[in-house]
């Protein structure tokens, strides 16, 4: 009878212990989880492409964000993505050592292990100092630029888009001779989110700029769902801000804006670069190809055009 | 003066015709412009302004010097660690400080000033909007020399905003909590210095 007791015991907690949000901050041990879809790719894998995946608004530690996680890791598998783009809430509700383990590392660290990279930018809801962290390859900089084959990635900080860093944009973007300019950052310039919307007042200062130097794609998370906007004065938005978090139903819907959304479930991208074209393609958690698609690079097709 | 006219009329007609994104005023030009257009007395205030700041920052800086510096790939210990030593040695070099010691009265009217004239009519609405209803900021203590706590989100500065208040150096940054202006250190997260009632 007391044995029974003991294993009643023992059941119960193990029961307790597998629900209690506590174990997947304490354990990097993947979920057992629901992301069976078969891997359909809709990129070309080719040689000597850039392959990326983007990803926003993480940071919470959640079951679901390590389905998403786990999703990725499956992909990878047939699309060896090479590096990663955060678009910004890297950690929700706080910055702790054993915040970064719970809501970062322990989530992807089977990418990790497998050496991909993770270039972050900084959300409303990330602490400066996160720069600084060795994962999030910043460099110790709010806003920076690095270069994978002929594609060059602007990670701008929205937070505070100051004097600074306008004129820190200015000056890289004009000496930038990339065939291809991506910027990614995490207030979206143009969105159909009931919440939060488009940031006109960043627009109103970063688009010139884009336009002037000729940048062709444009990231940004904050809202949590996916959208895919129609191209704006010839620059193509996305938004990808439901890796970790889901604002079910939140896209306007028959808003002007969008070529195409989800906010049903959360969502990653993953993207291939093959010399003028740009092929995405967006994933659920559960593994269904919800968006995909081919862009021309503007500035190649204009040049063909002209002749 | 016919020939000087025309010249006038050759070159409205050039801009007509010239592509907006040609003409856009970057908006550094639009900032310098703005701070062009300071008068005297406020230049005066901005300069008193800037230097208070200034006089933090040399302040923080020395007390940062003596930390162990933070790598460019730290870890998350050596992050919080860092982080915590830093307000230690700020909150003890700073104990006597109060709300508008940097925020000096003419400087913060002026921001208050600027910032009326930056959002008028839907767009103060919409700003209002952002920082009183959207913002779960609760629980921010409008106190100086405390941390910010790090589980509230950092409301965005409206970009077109911040080009037209006195400039930062990198160090400190502004920020909104509710209707309030902080100014606040980037890398210990101190609370420098607050003006109440900086959105009208």
């Amino acid at each position: 009878m007391r044995r029974n007791l003991y294993s009643l015991l023992i059941a119960v907690l193990l029961f307790a212990g597998g629900l209690a949000p506590s174990s997947y901050s304490q354990s990097p041990a993947r979920p057992a989880v629901s992301t069976g879809a078969p891997l359909k790719v809709a990129l070309p894998v080719k040689d000597g492409s850039v392959r990326f995946a983007v990803i926003g608004d993480t940071g919470t530690g959640t079951k679901k964000q390590y389905e998403v996680a786990e999703t990725m890791r499956r992909y990878r598998q047939v699309f060896p993505f090479e590096f990663v783009l955060m678009m910004g809430d890297n950690l929700y509700n706080g910055e702790s050592a054993a915040d970064y383990k719970n809501k970062f590392e322990n989530v992807y660290r089977p990418l990790l292990d497998q050496q991909i990279k993770f270039y972050a930018t900084l959300g409303n809801h990330d602490e400066s100092n996160q720069r600084f962290y060795e994962y999030f390859n910043m460099n110790g900089q709010e806003y920076y630029r690095f270069k994978k084959g002929n594609v060059a990635f602007y990670s701008l900080n929205s937070n505070y888009m100051d004097k600074q860093q306008v004129e820190w944009l200015e000056g890289e973007l004009a000496k930038d001779t990339s065939e291809w300019k991506i910027a990614y950052f995490h207030h979206p310039p143009y969105s159909s989110g009931g919440k939060h919307g488009s940031d006109t007042k960043l627009r109103e200062v970063v688009e010139p700029i884009f336009l002037k130097y000729g940048v062709n794609a444009v990231f940004a998370g904050h809202e949590h769902f996916y959208e895919r906007l129609k191209p704006q004065k010839g620059i193509y938005y996305f938004i990808s801000g439901a890796g970790g978090k889901l604002r079910e139903g939140d896209v306007r819907e028959r808003s002007p804006l969008t070529d195409k959304a989800f906010d049903t479930d959360l969502s990653f991208m993953l993207l291939e670069v093959v010399g003028d074209q740009l092929y995405f393609q967006v994933i659920s958690r559960t593994g269904e190809t919800v968006d995909s698609g081919v862009i021309a690079n503007q500035r190649k097709k204009a040049m063909t055009a002209a002749k | 003066m016919k020939e000087r006219a025309g010249l006038l009329a050759v070159v409205a007609v050039v801009l007509c015709l010239t592509p907006t994104s040609f003409i856009a005023l970057p908006a550094v030009a639009r900032t310098q412009d703005t701070q062009v257009a300071l008068s005297p007395a406020d230049k005066q205030v901005v300069a008193a302004f800037e230097g208070r700041v200034k006089e933090y920052v040399r302040l923080r800086d020395r007390l940062g010097a003596k930390l162990p510096k933070l790598s460019k790939d730290a870890t998350p210990e050596q992050i919080e660690a860092h982080k915590k030593s830093f307000q230690d040695s700020v909150r003890a070099a700073r104990v006597g400080a109060k709300p508008g010691d940097i925020f000096i009265p003419e400087a913060a009217a002026l921001i208050r000033a600027t910032i009326k004239d930056e959002f008028k009519g839907r767009d103060r609405a919409e700003l209002r909007k952002t920082v009183l209803v959207e913002s779960e900021i609760k629980g921010v203590p409008l106190r100086v020399n405390y941390p910010y706590p790090e589980t509230q989100e950092l409301l965005e500065m409206p970009p077109t905003l911040l080009l037209r208040l006195p400039q930062l150096p990198k160090q400190v940054k502004y920020r909104f909590v509710g209707r309030n202006m902080l100014l606040l250190d980037r890398e210990n997260g101190l609370i420098v210095d607050y003006m109440l009632d900086a959105l009208p």
